[in-house]
């Protein structure tokens, strides 16, 4: 009787288990179909950037060092001028070594100009460590500041 | 199809057209099987996970298991030094050899089956068993432990398996007075899963059990057997016991649709007769369903409990049944 008990309740629970793909099958994915659709990424802290103004249409890094002095990995390289006619410093060098940044955003807190950010970059690969050297300053081009073109 | 017939016939003669045209026919179909049957196990596992599966080849992934097959096509065949050379290239060839001559069997419609044999379920019964020595070669010739411990498993395991399987098999012949399986069907007014529900079930355990499928899969066990008979076989040799596999699973799911679920009898079928194979085919596939959905839901059974399962209470069972059969049979009046 016992074993007939036993039978009985092991096959009620393969057909609940049964049930329980089966309900999944007919309901949608909960996945990303990851190339075609991209996450949302609105509240993603990625590697450091430099911010666009609007204003300018470019960073607004002074090469103080601030982030520098704070960073707490010695991530920064960063070098600057004193553009001609005008009181502040211009950035022509800003590197970021993303192999030792553990994202931890103090140079965003300390950024003068507020000029730092978290990117949105979420995917990004490298094969070698010379390639997590991030230069910031490369998507701006040639500086507005130092060409003259902004005053 | 008929024109073709009779051009071949000029050169080959009545019987060597026909069986030319017959074996291209179901090779060519059962190639098909397997990419749709892969195609469809990895949309099955997605779904019942939440995923989508394959998407990127073909619209819904469709032409993802062609461009699986193309690469395996190309792969590198690496004979391991120490395996049994004969054997070890044999098995995948023999395992292939029952299942072909098993599609032939089976009745596609009232007067069509490529091959017709007066006891065909007792021929299907022992092509099916082949399958086993075919396994068993492959595990013992690759000289590797794991690969033994496949092979001996999935004997023991298809012993044990081909047991109930017959049983039940069994009950159907006695209330259809027959061991032709195109007369089975003729006689199935109602299908035969309603009359013996206890049998069809049993049949569709022992037939997951006989094709290695998950929950029964321990032969190929990958946490335990790497990848257990065929872990030694790489490319084209190794794609072989997978085309084996998923053509088994077409062709037992054909025999129990032929046997429980009425074959090709289906509503219209007696004034069009071409929906008979393709109500034999529907009835195949929801069972290769029932057999991957069961896959992707259980979890695998200890070789010992797989044992205890057959021997102790399947078996038993399954001859309870056949003598129940027997006795309501005796007891109702003969038509």
């Amino acid at each position: 009787m016992n074993l007939v008990r036993r039978v009985l309740v092991g096959l009620k629970s393969l057909l609940v288990g049964l049930g329980v793909t089966g309900r999944h099958m007919v309901r949608p994915a909960v996945t990303l179909q990851y190339p075609h659709e991209l996450p949302d990424v609105s509240r993603w802290g990625g590697p450091i950037e430099l911010v666009t103004f609007p204003e300018t249409g470019t960073h607004d890094c002074i090469a103080c060092n601030a982030c520098t002095r704070i960073c707490p990995s010695d991530c920064f390289d960063i070098a600057g001028v004193r553009a001609p006619g005008l009181k502040k410093m211009r950035a022509t060098r800003f590197v970021l070594d993303f192999s030792t940044c553990s994202l931890c955003g103090l140079c965003i807190d300390v950024c003068p100009t507020d000029t730092l950010k978290y990117s949105a970059h979420f995917d990004d690969a490298a094969y070698h460590r010379e390639q997590t050297m991030n230069d910031l300053l490369a998507p701006f081009g040639q500086d507005p500041y130092l060409s003259g073109r902004l005053q | 199809m008929t024109f073709l017939h009779q051009l071949l016939a000029g050169w080959l003669g009545d019987f060597g057209a026909t069986l030319l045209l017959g074996a291209g026919m179901i090779l060519g179909y059962l190639t098909f099987n397997v990419l749709f049957l892969i195609w469809l196990e990895r949309k099955v596992s997605a779904h019942a996970q939440r995923r989508l599966g394959p998407m990127e080849v073909g619209p819904h992934g469709t032409l993802q298991t062609v461009a699986d097959m193309l690469k395996l096509l190309s792969k590198q065949l690496v004979t391991p030094l120490a395996t049994d050379h004969f054997t070890f290239l044999f098995a995948p060839i023999l395992i292939f050899i029952p299942t072909i001559c098993l599609t032939s069997l089976v009745p596609l419609g009232d007067a069509q089956a490529f091959a017709e044999m007066p006891n065909g379920l007792a021929v299907v019964v022992v092509l099916s068993g082949v399958t086993v020595i075919a396994i068993f070669m492959a595990g013992w010739s690759s000289n590797n432990k794991y690969a033994v411990l496949g092979g001996m498993r999935s004997v023991a395991q298809v012993v044990a398996y081909e047991i109930p399987v017959l049983l039940s098999a069994l009950s159907v012949v006695l209330i259809a007075q027959s061991l032709n399986l195109r007369e089975i069907v003729a006689g199935q007014h109602v299908p035969y899963v309603l009359l013996e529900p206890v049998a069809a079930l049993i049949y569709f355990i022992g037939i997951t059990a006989e094709t290695n499928r998950a929950p029964f899969d321990i032969p190929e066990a990958e946490s335990e057997l790497v990848g257990g008979f065929h872990t030694e076989y790489t490319g084209m040799r190794f794609a072989l016991f997978f085309f084996a596999e998923y053509t088994n699973m077409l062709v037992l799911g054909g025999v129990g649709a032929t046997l429980f679920l009425g074959g090709w009898k289906g509503p219209w079928v007696g004034s069009l007769p071409w929906l008979g194979p393709l109500y034999l085919l529907l009835k195949a596939y929801f069972v290769v369903f029932l057999m991957m959905w069961a896959r992707w839901t259980f979890p695998r059974l200890r070789f010992d409990q797989l044992m205890n399962f057959a021997w102790k209470l399947l078996i038993p069972v399954a001859l309870v049944n056949l003598l129940l059969t027997a006795v309501v049979l005796e007891a109702l009046p003969r038509p």
